[in-house]
């Protein structure tokens, strides 16, 4: 590196990612894209402020001096705000190289085939679907990184997802839709997407389908619900997990008072794992944040109370903690932001089949499309599948709706907890830039509330 | 490293030729951005980027690949156009794959230089403002951005589409927070050709959402379930029409799922609704993302659908006509209603800033958590809500929309008024 730029705040990453993307709508392939992009980023902080570049990829050293150079003098001209102390950040020096060793990628051609066979399979057990939809879609993140403290470390996540989407009409004519996904580490060769694993899924969801043909309207109010074990990890992602960033807790969310305080059920504990969960390695695993820093886990609530909070290196030092790991930049013209990596909500000892028996008027919620928290614990996620339960007994499925609730409340309402647990790795978290985490959980059943009429 | 983009971009064009494409389309972009940055109230950050994105669309024997890089020198260009190679090989015939063909523009619009000093202007404007006006108020995250694009787009059919725009751009995140309460978050913002003449927290309804979270901290859910009114701010009304827009254009036209696939010429809205394009808004580019040169386009006339939009692809996949248009770049008529008058015929209700809800069902039935929202009684804006949920069909809302305001906000990519819309299902 170059030597003027030795003894400052500055770290430098060399940022790849790939991504694949392919969706197959009734046989046309309507998307058949592969994207690679690769670029070098610098960070600065001096004086108390942050100057950050990002430039082409090149080989040349000169080049890595022009980026470190740029982002020292957009840290050195933000001092036109005034002077003031710069914190005293935690030092980030992990050494290390973290890849997951996937399997040869599956060709364009393997891909297609494959495609093809899934629509053909719709085509010929289901009749009377009005359209299918396949997507599928694979993404490899590898970052170099080289901190001025002496960090040195390479980390390599990849993720892999397929989703089915069986598209149907309703007694009306309405058309009506249910999904299915696949999601993993690695990419779509480390997947078992073949017609023999997602055959019955699709068997599955067309049951679905046919149930939603006759589907009635939710009744909007408190109700209890059973979440499925999906529903659950978005809970703990939306609901609980972004109000314990901490850089949402510096910003004001509520959760900044209430730590040591009771926020859920004693039968819920929620943990961000780093990269490792009852010896296994998690979907999304961050042995190394962007910043250099070692990741490690944070339990955010032990058996209902609130314990910690997952940090950057700017907020552990605004808070007097100690960095977590949880710093990552989506692509290389990126800056680290504080994001959740696989959060989760432990599993407990219920039966799902002993939860639902258990209810006598409330809804059993399996899938869901997107979910969005806010600062008070507030949170919503879209159920696009649902059904009564009635005596304790799944009854009519119910049209699209929404959960919502404060999630302390919904949290406190848990009175049963499910000793499954279920991980998906599909979609992308937002907040500024997109990220890939995972979301795990086991099923809750909880009081929370539902739109409809 | 100084590219001389519409010579790269040619050359690109001419190795696709050469690997065998029967049609191929290159665009070459490069964006310049700056941004100052401010978090938790005070500056943090000055970032700058600099990024190529290369994008290449390879047809043979009418199969279609397409392939996006960063990098063009001869390995690169030699791995990227192989690995289209193998992509369109494998790819299922489909004829209504093509890329257009005879487009020209030449677009040149809006400020090339950056402006650091006045971005950091900006920011410092916002920050004395907040501390003056809304001080409970936390910024979580708030920037200014200047961005360059120079773009080349060629097609073997003979389009040479070039654009340098130039705009500044905003976004302003966060809270009000008082003692131990606070409000929700709540966010906005938009592009503009110039920092000047306008206070910066004048622009895309800034101070007016700034204000409204300091009155947003206390909040109470509603006592029971009834049908009313709401008033949708320019925010929420973007919810609406983003759904309107999705169903007027590929995925849905081709899956079949549009409301809308039969209805040109009907009205399927208020009649005092239009919704128009402005293609010429800062920081929209009149082009397509498949390489047509946009035209002024009407999509709603007093409620009634003008047409729809399918790409190149989507019109030869469905035989409807093709329309070009871009995702950005949308205005809804303003109303002859002052938004004071539009709030008080509303006799039960709420006025509405954020629709917190998943995807709507393809038929248009949502339900959602009502964000940012104040109760309205009688006419009178009351207290803010919390845990409060609306319910009802996208598709009505559009029909049952009964008062447009006058005012509207312009945030560059969007220019929308507020709407009161009857009959949904507050719960």
């Amino acid at each position: 590196m170059n030597t003027s730029l030795v003894g400052r705040e500055l770290e430098t990453r060399h940022h790849e990612l790939r991504r694949m993307r392919m969706a197959m709508v009734d046989g046309n392939l309507t998307v058949n894209l592969r994207t690679v992009q690769r670029g070098l980023s610098a960070r600065a902080y001096l004086d108390g402020y942050w100057g950050f570049a990002s430039a082409p990829l090149t080989a040349g050293e000169a080049e890595r001096g022009q980026v470190q150079r740029q982002a020292l003098d957009n840290a050195r001209a933000m001092a036109r705000f005034g002077a003031r102390p710069a914190l005293a950040l935690p030092e980030a020096r992990h050494v290390g190289r973290h890849a997951y060793p996937s399997r040869v990628p599956l060709t364009p051609g393997e891909c297609n085939e494959r495609l093809a066979a899934l629509q053909a399979h719709c085509k010929r057990h289901y009749p009377g679907l009005r359209s299918t939809r396949l997507v599928i879609g694979e993404e490899h993140h590898a970052k170099l990184l080289r901190t001025e403290a002496g960090g040195d470390s390479l980390a390599s996540i990849q993720r892999a997802a397929c989703v089915f989407t069986l598209v149907g009409e309703d007694a009306d004519g309405a058309p009506i839709e249910v999904d299915e996904y696949v999601t993993g580490k690695g990419n779509l060769a480390d997947l078992d997407w073949s017609l023999d694993v997602v055959a019955p899924m699709l068997d599955r969801a067309h049951e679905h389908l046919q149930a939603k043909r006759h589907a009635v309207a939710a009744r909007g109010g408190l109700h209890t619900v059973v979440l499925a074990p999906a529903l659950a990890g978005m809970l703990a992602h939306e609901a609980m997990g972004h109000p314990c960033e901490a850089d949402a807790v510096i910003g004001g969310a509520v959760t900044a008072t209430l730590v040591g305080q009771p926020v859920a059920s004693e039968l819920v504990s929620m943990v961000d794992f780093a990269h490792t969960c009852n010896g296994e390695e998690v979907m999304i695993p961050v042995y190394v944040d962007d910043e250099g820093t070692p990741a490690r886990d944070v339990v955010m609530i032990h058996r209902g109370r609130l314990t910690g909070f997952m940090h950057s290196r700017e907020t552990a030092a605004r808070l007097g903690q100690a960095p977590t790991g949880n710093a990552r930049a989506y692509n290389p013209n990126d800056e680290p932001l504080v994001r959740m990596r696989n959060t989760a909500i432990l599993p407990g000892t219920s039966k799902l089949s002993q939860m639902i028996e258990g209810v006598d008027d409330g809804y059993l919620l399996l899938k869901t499309g997107n979910g969005q928290a806010d600062s008070t614990t507030e949170f919503m996620f879209g159920v696009t599948l649902a059904y009564e339960i009635r005596g304790g007994k799944v009854g009519r499925a119910v049209r699209p709706t929404t959960v919502s609730g404060s999630a302390i409340k919904v949290l406190r309402s848990v009175d049963a907890v499910s000793d499954d647990m279920h991980w998906t790795c599909g979609g992308y978290c937002g907040k500024k830039q997109p990220m890939v985490v995972s979301m795990g959980g086991p099923a809750l059943r909880a009081r929370a509330h539902l739109g409809g009429e | 490293m100084a590219i001389d983009l519409q010579a790269t971009a040619a050359h690109v064009l001419n190795r696709l030729r050469e690997r065998g494409f029967d049609q191929a389309q290159v665009s070459l972009s490069l964006q310049l951005r700056h941004e100052v940055c401010v978090a938790h109230n005070e500056p943090s950050l000055l970032r700058s980027n600099q990024s190529y994105r290369l994008q290449l669309v390879g047809l043979l024997d009418s199969r279609r690949a397409d392939a996006e890089g960063t990098e063009f020198d001869d390995d690169s260009l030699s791995a990227i156009v192989q690995g289209l190679w193998a992509s369109v090989a494998s790819a299922p015939q489909d004829a209504a794959n093509a890329v257009s063909s005879a487009q020209s523009a030449d677009i040149v619009r809006g400020p090339t230089d950056a402006d650091v000093a006045g971005l950091a202007g900006a920011m410092r404007e916002l920050l004395a403002w907040r501390e003056r006006e809304t001080p409970t108020m936390m910024l979580e995250e708030a920037l200014a951005g200047h961005n360059h694009v120079r773009s080349t787009t060629l097609t073997s059919g003979g389009t040479s589409l070039v654009s340098e725009l130039g705009w500044f751009d905003a976004a302003v995140f966060g809270l009000a927070r008082d003692g131990a309460h606070s409000s929700s978050f709540n966010y906005t913002g938009g592009s503009c050709d110039s920092l000047a003449g306008t206070a910066f927290v004048q622009r895309f309804g800034i101070d007016e959402m700034m204000r409204a979270l300091t009155r947003q901290v206390r909040t109470q859910p509603l006592a029971e379930r009834f049908v009313g009114d709401v008033v949708l701010t320019p925010r929420a009304v973007g919810s609406l029409l983003g759904w309107l827009l999705g169903q007027l254009s590929d995925q849905a036209l081709i899956d079949g799922s549009s409301v809308y696939r039969h209805a040109v010429g009907e009205v399927v809205a208020s009649p005092l609704l239009g919704l128009r394009s402005r293609f010429d808004a800062p920081g929209v580019a009149p082009l397509s993302a498949d390489a047509f040169v946009l035209q002024p386009v009407a999509l709603l006339s007093q409620g009634r659908l003008k047409c729809l939009t399918p790409s190149l692809y989507g019109s030869r996949k469905t035989g409807l006509p093709h329309v070009p248009v871009s995702a950005d770049g949308w205005e809804l008529a303003a109303g002859t209603t002052p938004l004071a008058d539009l709030i008080g015929g509303v006799a039960r209700g709420a006025l509405v800033d954020r629709l917190s809800m998943g995807r709507p069902a393809a038929n248009g039935d949502f339900s959602g958590v009502i964000k940012n929202s104040f109760a309205i009684d009688g006419g009178q804006v009351g207290a803010a809500l919390s845990e409060t949920m609306i319910a009802g069909n996208v598709a009505q809302m559009l029909r049952d929309v009964r008062a447009v305001s006058a005012e509207r906000i312009d945030a560059g990519a969007w220019l929308l008024p507020w709407l009161r819309v009857e009959g949904l299902h507050f719960s």
